[in-house]
C-alpha cells in the first residue's frame, strides 16, 4: 500500500486543496489513486474543494468529513485541509459508499442502506475493516451503527467519526465523491489482506454510588433509580435547573453519563444534548433500559494515559506488522478538556508511531468496537474518546 | 399400647428437643441476619457517605476547571497578544498596521468577529480599516450604523474607557445595548485607540457564540491590544513625519549642492578665462618687451654712437626694469601653464642635499652680505623625493629667497625635511620679521603682498608664492606657513610618495 498526505492550511480553500493534493502526490509513491479521504475545517466545505481533489487525485472515490480541527504529523490546525491519497495492492479490495438524509430514513435503516452499497461486489471475499464518517450533530449514532450490523455483521470491525465543525454545534459536513453532505453518512470498505490494530479509550473515572438506569428508551434516560434523570447533575453539581440547561453542553463534557458494561476496563461513556421538560436527558447514543450508570470525571492526567493506552492497544492488535498510515479519531470534548495540552497526544501519538504518516480529527461522537470477549469485538457508538486506528498492507 | 405411649412420649420429647434445636438456629441464624443488616446498614451509610463526598469532589472540580479555563485562556490571550504585537511592531507603515491583525490571533483570544474604525476628521467620520469574520452587506451596514451613531462612538473615544457588554455602571446604557444588534454578536468589547496624535479610532472584537462568557481578563487583553494598535500608530505616524521632513532636508541639501557646485563651475570658468586670460596677455607682452630689452641693449651698446651719461643711466634702468617685466610674465606664464595643466611634471629621483645646496650657492652672496647663517637638516630618511628637478628647484629659490628677503641681518635661515605617512615634509624656516595675522590667508595669492617695511622698500612681483603653490599642488602636494610677528616664518611643503 502506498500512502501520501498533503496539509495545507492556505486562506483560499481551492488553492489550499491544490497545495494539499499536490504535496500529497509527492509524498505518494505511485501514479495511481485507488481512495482519498478529505479531512478538513468547516470552511473548507465546498464543492469546489472536493472537485478540485477529484481531478487532481485522478480518483472520485472520495470520502471525508469537517472538523473543528485537523490533527497531522506536526501540529493540530483549526483551519486546515488535510488529503490522504491510498494506492492499495492488488490484495487489498476497497469500496466507498454513502447514505443520504439519514434523519429521515431513520438510523437503523440509513445503516442497512450504507451496508448493502459497501458490500456490493464483496461477497465471497474476506472483510476487513469498515470506517464510517457520520454527522456528528444527529442523534442517530448507535442506531446507525446497529444497521450496519445487521448486514456486515454484529463483531465486523468499525471505526467511525461524527463530524465536528468549528463548536457552533450548528452544521457538520460528510463528503463523498464531488458532494459535500449533512445528515449523511459515508464510509468505506476494506477487504483482502489490509492488516490493522484499532485502540478505543476516554480516560474518564466513575464518580459516587452506582445508579441504575430504571427507564430508557433508544437514547433518553428518563429516569435514574426512580426519579428523573436530571437529579443526577443537580445533585452532585448543585446547579439551578435553568444553569444547568444553559450549559449542559459543556457540562457532561466535563461530567459524562458512564454506562457500565461487564468485562471492559472503561465505561461506556455518553454525552448529553439536552434535557427534556420531564427531566429525562437526551444522549447522544444509547442508554438500554436497566444499565447501571454513573457521573463520570475526567482529568487532563487520565485523559493523556488513556490516549497512551488506545495507541497501544492499537500498536499491540497490529502485532507487529507493518502500518502505513495512522487514522486518529479525537473527541472534540478532550480538545476542550486538555486546551493548551492538546498538542502532547499528537506527541504521544508519534512517540508510539514514530515512522508512520498521523492524520486526524475532532470528532462530537465516535465508533469503536468494545474490547470484551463478551462483547464479541461488537462496534458501540462512543463519546469522548480516542480512536487510534492504524492500518496497513 | 405402652409401647404406643411410650413412642408418643418419645415423639413429643423429641419433637420438643427438635424445635428448642431449630428455635436455637433460627434466633442465631436471626442474630447473624441482624448483624448483616448493621453491615448493610453500615455500607450503605458508607457509600452515602462516599457519594457525598463525590458531591464534593465534583463541586471542587468544577471550580478548579473554571479557574483553569480562565488561566489557559489568558495564557493563550497573552501569548497570541504577544505575537500579535510583536507583528504590529514590524511596521512603520501605517496603512499596514491594521492588516497585521489575522484571524488566528482573535480566535485564541477568543473572538472571531472584528473591526477597527479611524475617525476621520476631514470627512466627519469613521472610517473602515480592519475587519474579521464579516460579509460586505453587514459591512456596510454595520459603518452606516457606526457613523449614524458616531457621536455616541466618538464619546467612547474620548472617554478613553473600554466598553464592554460586561462593563458594569456605564452612563450610555443605550450604546451598550445596542452595539451586540450593531455588530450582530452576543458580547463584545470595544476599546479606544490613542494615537497621541492624529486620528484616534476604535477597535471592535466580540464573538456571537451565546455560551461564551467574557471576562475582565478579556477586556483587559483588548485594551491592552488597542493601546499597542495606538502605540504603533504613533510611531508609524512620528516615522512618517521624520521621513518627510529628512526627505525635505535632504532636498534642500541637493538644492544647494546643486546651486554650490554650479557656483564652483562658475568660478572655475572664470578662473580658467582669467589663466587664458594671463597666458595670451604674458604671450602678447613679450614680443614688444624683448623688442624694448633689445633697442635698449643696442643703445647700451654704444652701436648707435657713444651716449652721455645721464641717457646711459636711464637706459640701464629701462634694461633692468625690462628684465624684471620679462621674469614677471615668465612667472606669470608659468603659473598660467601649470595651473591649466599644459605643463607634466618630469618626476624623478631627487637629492634633496643637493638642491638645497645648490640654491645655498646661488644665495651665498647675499647671505653673506647680511651675515645670514644657512642650514640645511636633513634625516638620513627624508633625503630623497620624487619630483620634477627644475620646478622643485623654483620652489625652493623662491622660498629660500622670500626668506632671505624678509631676515634681518645676522638671521638664520633653516632647510630642514622628514618623513610622513604620506611623503615628505620640507620646512624653510627662517627668523625674519613673520606674517601678520591677516596676511596668511592671502599671501599665495597672485600679486598679493604682504603690506610690511621690507616690502615698500623691496621689489617684488607678488607671483612667486602664488608659483609655488602651483608646482607643489601640480605634484599632488600641499603648501601652508606657520609664522609669528617678529620671530620668523616656517612654510611646509609636502611632496608625496616614497622616495
Amino acid at each position: 500500500m502506498n500512502v501520501g498526505i498533503g496539509v495545507s492550511t492556505s486562506r483560499i480553500p481551492v488553492e489550499a486543496a491544490q497545495d494539499a493534493v499536490t504535496r500529497a502526490r509527492i509524498s505518494l509513491r505511485s501514479t495511481t489513486v485507488d481512495l482519498a479521504i478529505v479531512l478538513s475545517s468547516v470552511e473548507f466545505a465546498l464543492p469546489a474543494v472536493l472537485k478540485t481533489v477529484i481531478s487532481l487525485s485522478g480518483t472520485s472515490h472520495l470520502i471525508g468529513a469537517s472538523s473543528l480541527a485537523v490533527i497531522h504529523e506536526k501540529d493540530i490546525e483549526k483551519h486546515a485541509i488535510a488529503v490522504l491519497l491510498l494506492s492499495f495492492p492488488e490484495t487489498i479490495y476497497s469500496n466507498a459508499a454513502c447514505v443520504h438524509e439519514v434523519s429521515l430514513k431513520s438510523g437503523e435503516r440509513s445503516g442497512e442502506e450504507l451496508a448493502d452499497k459497501l458490500l456490493y461486489g464483496f461477497k465471497n471475499i474476506h472483510r476487513d475493516l469498515g470506517v464510517i464518517f457520520s454527522d456528528g450533530l444527529k442523534a442517530q449514532g448507535s442506531d446507525l451503527i446497529h444497521g450496519l450490523q445487521k448486514k456486515l455483521g454484529t463483531s465486523f470491525p468499525l471505526a467511525g467519526a461524527s463530524a465536528s465543525d468549528n463548536l457552533a454545534f450548528k452544521k457538520t459536513y460528510q463528503y463523498y465523491g464531488g458532494e459535500v453532505l449533512s445528515d449523511s453518512a459515508c464510509a468505506v470498505l476494506w477487504a483482502g489482506k489490509l492488516n490493522f490494530g484499532l485502540g478505543i479509550k476516554h480516560g474518564w473515572k466513575p464518580l459516587g454510588k452506582p445508579r441504575f438506569a430504571t427507564k430508557a428508551s433508544g437514547n433518553v434516560i428518563y429516569e435514574i433509580d426512580g426519579e428523573p434523570a436530571i437529579n443526577i447533575y443537580r445533585e452532585y453539581l448543585s446547579f439551578e435547573l435553568s444553569k444547568l440547561k444553559k450549559d449542559l453542553k459543556k457540562i457532561s463534557i466535563l461530567y459524562p453519563i458512564g454506562i457500565f458494561v461487564p468485562g471492559e476496563t472503561e465505561y461506556l461513556l455518553r454525552n448529553t444534548l439536552a434535557i427534556e421538560n420531564n427531566g429525562a436527558l437526551l444522549c447522544q447514543g444509547n442508554v438500554p433500559e436497566g444499565s447501571m450508570v454513573r457521573l463520570m470525571i475526567g482529568t487532563k492526567v487520565s485523559c493523556l494515559e488513556a490516549t497512551r493506552e488506545a495507541t497501544q492497544e492499537a500498536k499491540n492488535s497490529l502485532g507487529g506488522r507493518k502500518a502505513n498510515f495512522v487514522l486518529v479519531f479525537n473527541s472534540v470534548s478532550r480538545y476542550i478538556l486538555l486546551g493548551r495540552r492538546s498538542k502532547e497526544e499528537l506527541a504521544i501519538i508519534k512517540e508510539l508511531f514514530p515512522d508512520t504518516p498521523v492524520l486526524g480529527i475532532y470528532t462530537y461522537g465516535e465508533q469503536a468496537p468494545l474490547e470484551s470477549v463478551s462483547y464479541q469485538g461488537k462496534t458501540y457508538f462512543h463519546n469522548q474518546s480516542i480512536i487510534v486506528l492504524a492500518a496497513g498492507g | 399400647m405402652i409401647d404406643l405411649g411410650f413412642l408418643m412420649i418419645l415423639f413429643l420429647v423429641a419433637s420438643f428437643v427438635t424445635i428448642i434445636i431449630l428455635a436455637m438456629v433460627i434466633t442465631g441464624k436471626m442474630d447473624k441476619i441482624s448483624g448483616l443488616k448493621g453491615e448493610i446498614t453500615k455500607l450503605k451509610g458508607s457509600l452515602e457517605e462516599m457519594d457525598e463526598q463525590a458531591k464534593l469532589i465534583v463541586r471542587t472540580d468544577i471550580e478548579l476547571n473554571r479557574a483553569q479555563e480562565e488561566l489557559d485562556k489568558k495564557v493563550t490571550g497573552l501569548y497570541s497578544l504577544q505575537r500579535l504585537s510583536r507583528a504590529i511592531s514590524t511596521t512603520l507603515e501605517e496603512s499596514q498596521i491594521f492588516q497585521l491583525i489575522e484571524s488566528h490571533y482573535l480566535e485564541e483570544l477568543g473572538f472571531e468577529k472584528a473591526c477597527a474604525f479611524l475617525w476621520d476628521s476631514n470627512k466627519k467620520e469613521f472610517e473602515l480599516n480592519m475587519h474579521l469574520g464579516y460579509t460586505r452587506e453587514e459591512l456596510e451596514a454595520i459603518v452606516l450604523a457606526v457613523n449614524a451613531q458616531k457621536e455616541e462612538f466618538r464619546d467612547v473615544i474620548k472617554s478613553e474607557k473600554t466598553l464592554s457588554s460586561i462593563t458594569q455602571q456605564y452612563e450610555k446604557k443605550n450604546l451598550q445595548a445596542e452595539i451586540p444588534h450593531i455588530f450582530k454578536v452576543a458580547s463584545f468589547v470595544l476599546s479606544p485607540i490613542l494615537p497621541k496624535e492624529g486620528d484616534r479610532g476604535l477597535l471592535f472584537v466580540g464573538t456571537d457564540e451565546s455560551e461564551v462568557i467574557l471576562s475582565e481578563g478579556d477586556e483587559e487583553l483588548i485594551t491592552i491590544l488597542a493601546n499597542h494598535l495606538g502605540q504603533a500608530l504613533e510611531n508609524a505616524r512620528l516615522f512618517d513625519k521624520t521621513w518627510r521632513s529628512q526627505q525635505g532636508l535632504e532636498q534642500k541639501v541637493e538644492e544647494r549642492t546643486r546651486a554650490l557646485s554650479k557656483a564652483l563651475s562658475d568660478l572655475e570658468a572664470v578662473s580658467r578665462r582669467k589663466t587664458d586670460f594671463i597666458s595670451s596677455v604674458s604671450h602678447e607682452l613679450r614680443t614688444p618687451l624683448t623688442s624694448i630689452k633689445g633697442y635698449a641693449a643696442i643703445l647700451l651698446a654704444g652701436k648707435i654712437g657713444d651716449l652721455p651719461k645721464d641717457i646711459r643711466d636711464r637706459l640701464d634702468k629701462i634694461n633692468r626694469h625690462s628684465d624684471e617685466l620679462v621674469h614677471m610674465v615668465n612667472d606669470l606664464l608659468d603659473i598660467a601653464r601649470i595651473e591649466s595643466g599644459k605643463v607634466s611634471m618630469k618626476k624623478e629621483s631627487l637629492d634633496l642635499k643637493e638642491v638645497a645646496e645648490k640654491v645655498g650657492d646661488l644665495l651665498a652672496v647675499q647671505l653673506k652680505e647680511k651675515h645670514i647663517a644657512f642650514n640645511i637638516d636633513l634625516p638620513d630618511n627624508a633625503k630623497s623625493i620624487v619630483a620634477d628637478r627644475s620646478q622643485i628647484e623654483r620652489v625652493f629659490i623662491n622660498l629660500a629667497g622670500n626668506a632671505l628677503k624678509f631676515t634681518p641681518e645676522k638671521g638664520k635661515i633653516t632647510i630642514s625635511a622628514r618623513k610622513t605617512e604620506t611623503g615628505t615634509q620640507i620646512d624653510v624656516s627662517d627668523t625674519g620679521c613673520g606674517i601678520p595675522e591677516v596676511a596668511m590667508h592671502a599671501i599665495f595669492e597672485e600679486f598679493y603682498r604682504v603690506d610690511n617695511a621690507v616690502n615698500q622698500e623691496v621689489k617684488g612681483t607678488g607671483l612667486g608664492l602664488a608659483l609655488v603653490k602651483q608646482i607643489v599642488e601640480a605634484h599632488g602636494g600641499k603648501i601652508w606657513v606657520k609664522s609669528r610677528l617678529g620671530a620668523g616664518s616656517t612654510f611646509t611643503f609636502e611632496i608625496p610618495g616614497e622616495a
